[in-house]
């Protein structure tokens, strides 16, 4: 097993992002996160790279990603009214995305910021 | 300043890494050049790293913030009206006159301010006062971000629309009105046919009437865990967890973006990749705009 040492790494738990965390992996898991207060230990503690849930699921049932997918576009397609909603843990890149779907849906787009 | 918030408990490293502690060129002391203001309804652990615990009356924050902003202009205001915001005229004329006397003052606001009685207009005076210090000396005003990047959300948004949330393209260009766009009166209306969730778990923080509304309509949900609402949801999707799995960027409560840095492969796709996905999807399908209507190069 390689255990690897990521330096200054990102924690995004909180909306400090503090940018100077030195975290210990090994394939699996994330065992030390450095400089990271409670909350961000925990929270980089608490991922492991398993397979703890199905790729998809689809009125509850196991489906895989390509049919997810379709069945997204579907719903979302067929919708008068779509909203994009969320995006807080998620990437910047992910978010731009986003916003090209809702537009592309002619839909709402909204984040917690709404609350 | 901080006003409503409660950085020791949700954001543990504020005061240590960025807003008391460090030194710098014009504060070789740290700490000991910094006065710390906390204001809130209740002494929380977070009054500890404060020299001043203000403690306002539950819903009477945009009465203080008027109070002060008054005085910063030396106009007169009743004894009665103090005495309601649970605060004393020489506590708020102490706080003027120092805010006064600082070089540069700060002032973070958190929900305990801007989701309190008054909501956003308690947030709009406080960023008034703020500006208004502005005659006297540097004086900013910032919101205490939770969950992550949401930071991000409002400035991609805002990059990309021009508005930083409550949204809505379904003139085909963008529009922007708080309350008749925001999502949780969108869902209690009952307006959405269709939702689509990504970074967030709705299900577990909204009001009931959003929720069951969410488990009415088709919902599709984007998360590396099986949340609350993936469980009400049509659709799940797992997804590898930004940050520890999955590269990019994400913005700080400052508006700074910093990179991530992932330290482990996740097996599933990233949200970014996903999305991508479910948008190439709907553009084979026919575009809902009626005939002359064009898609702007963004969609595609
Ligand atoms: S290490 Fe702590 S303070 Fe810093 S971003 Fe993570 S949760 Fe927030």
């Amino acid at each position: 097993m390689t255990l690897t040492v990521v330096n200054n790494a990102t924690c995004t738990f909180c909306g400090c992002v503090c940018d100077d965390i030195e975290l210990h992996a090994d394939e699996t898991r994330i065992l030390k996160a450095k400089k990271a207060c409670v909350l961000g230990t925990a929270w980089f503690l608490n991922h492991t790279v398993e397979r703890k849930y199905p790729d998809a699921l689809i009125d509850g049932k196991e489906a895989t990603l390509d049919e997810a997918i379709e069945a997204a576009a579907t719903h979302l397609h067929a919708a008068d009214m779509p909203l994009v909603y969320g995006m807080s843990n998620t990437t910047c890149e992910a978010q731009r995305e986003c916003v090209a779907l809702a537009d592309l849906l002619g839909g709402l787009l909204d984040s917690h910021t709404s609350l | 300043m901080y006003w409503g918030g409660n950085p020791a408990e949700c954001h543990p490293r504020h005061f240590t890494k960025y807003a008391l502690m460090p030194k710098s060129k014009f504060l070789p002391r740290g700490r000991k050049d910094r006065t710390a203001v906390l204001v809130d309804i209740r002494p929380t652990k977070s009054a500890k790293a404060a020299d001043i615990f203000l403690q306002v009356r539950p819903g009477k924050d945009f009465e203080l913030i008027t109070i002060l902003r008054a005085l910063i202009k030396d106009q007169k205001v009743s004894e009665e009206a103090v005495a309601e915001t649970g605060i004393t005229l020489e506590q708020c004329t102490d706080l003027i006159e120092r805010m006064k006397k600082a070089k540069f003052g700060c002032v973070f606001f958190g929900m305990g301010l801007s989701m309190t009685r008054g909501k956003h207009m308690n947030s709009a005076a406080l960023l008034t006062l703020a500006a208004e210090m502005n005659a006297f000396t540097k004086f900013v005003a910032m919101p205490m971000r939770g969950h992550g990047n949401v930071t991000g959300a409002d400035v991609i948004m805002r990059w990309q629309t021009g508005y930083p949330f409550g949204i809505t393209f379904n003139r085909g260009y963008p529009r922007y009105n708080p309350g008749e766009f925001s999502t949780v009166d969108v869902l209690v209306r009952g307006d959405a046919d269709a939702a689509f969730i990504i970074g967030a778990d709705p299900g577990a923080t909204m009001p009931q009437p959003a929720i069951d509304h969410l488990a009415r309509i088709p919902t599709i949900v984007l998360d590396p865990h099986v949340t609350h609402t993936s469980n009400l949801a049509k659709v799940h999707i797992t997804t590898a967890p930004a940050g520890i799995a999955a590269p990019g960027t994400a913005y700080r409560m400052d508006e700074i973006p910093l990179p991530l840095k992932p330290a482990l492969k996740s097996p599933y796709p990233t949200d970014e990749e996903v999305v991508r996905r479910i948008k190439q999807a709907i553009v084979k399908k026919p575009f809902w705009m009626p005939e002359g209507a064009q898609m702007t190069a963004a969609q595609v």
